[in-house]
């Protein structure tokens, strides 16, 4: 009897048998597949040039909220940095401190919120004291973001931009979304 | 020639290839790294600003030049829209329509500011009168109408009592 390779052994009639006797399939099947790279890397240059495209150089100045839905504009300029004044459903906030309630602001009938003028001023001392430190030569601007929940009553907003400008900060800037084109269909770039 | 490109077939070094294969690994791992950072550093959300001034603020530098021009004033109300020029009402009150997601329609109102502006092209300065009941969103919808007119110079202040 002839020495025989180990492994299986099927009887006499599997041996003959077309799928048990191993023809049936290409033995040495190769192992590695090929990776198109073409389309991977036309792929990473599509996502690379959309994000460069859309990347914004001034970062995020407002920090948004659930509580906050801006409205939107098309008309409108780069925004720039500047104290915050958010004013949301509830809560009129400067940066990151509740300083009144919207339920108390619509109640009273005077004009100046108190604690948001404090916060302010705070603000405007600390700002102008760093352009002399610097010794920039930039005059305090006197802007202010209000970034403002779009269903606030203008009873509530006209309190902020009072104490805004008592507080010394007169060019207000409302945060809006960029709606990107005009109600009548054609596009804007105003920046 | 192939492609536009020297070969470089003569000389004495016989036929050298001119094939070079590139090495995409570290091409891949630069595309990963830059999308990587391109998507934490991303601002999904595009944000601007509607600069505007309180009327009576001193922020405005074209004041003075607009003094000898006359006013124009719009008086936002919940229900209506009027615009006047200098102490004259420019037609009548215009009634507030929405559309169907509830935005103000303001069609009648641009086409009376286009009116003024054709009349008056060097007046750029735009106070808006606002009632206490109007939304914030109607408010800067108009103002952001009147930026797109030409009137880039808005105040805003509430309605004297």
């Amino acid at each position: 009897m002839a020495i025989q390779v180990p492994g299986k052994r099927y009887g006499a009639r599997l041996a003959r048998s077309h799928f048990f006797s191993g023809h049936h399939s290409s033995a040495k099947k190769s192992t590695s597949a090929d990776l198109l790279i073409t389309p991977l890397v036309d792929m990473f240059v599509i996502i690379v040039l959309f994000l460069i495209a859309n990347f914004s150089a001034t970062g995020e100045i407002l920090n948004m909220t659930k509580d906050v839905q801006l409205p939107s504009a098309s008309h409108i300029k780069e925004l720039e940095l500047a104290p915050v004044v958010m004013i949301s459903a509830t809560d009129v906030i400067m940066n990151g401190v509740a300083v009144a309630r919207v339920s108390d602001l619509s109640r009273e009938d005077y004009l100046s919120i108190p604690a948001l003028e404090e916060r302010l001023r705070e603000e405007k001392k600390q700002t102008e004291e760093l352009h002399i430190a610097a010794a920039d030569g930039q005059a305090f601007t006197g802007d202010v973001n209000i970034q403002g929940h779009k269903e606030i009553p203008f009873k509530v907003l006209k309190r902020v931009m009072f104490s805004c400008q008592n507080a010394g900060y007169g060019n207000l800037n409302f945060a809006v979304l960029d709606s990107g084109s005009r109600p009548d269909g054609t596009k804007t770039a105003e920046r | 020639m192939a492609g536009g490109m020297d070969l470089g077939t003569g000389g004495k070094g016989g036929k050298k290839a001119l094939d070079a294969t590139i090495n995409l690994v570290p091409f891949i791992d630069l595309m990963a790294v830059t999308i990587s950072f391109l998507i934490m550093t991303a601002v999904w959300t595009q944000i601007g600003r509607l600069q505007v001034s309180s009327a009576g603020g001193d922020s405005d530098p074209n004041q003075d030049k607009d003094d000898k021009l006359p006013q124009i004033t719009l008086l936002l109300a919940e229900k209506e829209i009027k615009i006047s020029v200098g102490s004259a009402q420019l037609g009548d009150a215009i009634p507030n329509t929405r559309d169907e997601k509830g935005q103000l329609q303001l069609a009648k109102v641009q086409e009376l500011l286009k009116k003024i502006r054709e009349q008056i092209p060097d007046q750029t300065a735009l106070t808006v009168q606002t009632e206490d009941d109007v939304r914030y969103e109607d408010l800067v919808r108009v103002i952001d109408e009147a930026i797109g007119d030409g009137l880039t110079a808005v105040s805003v202040s509430p309605v004297a009592s």
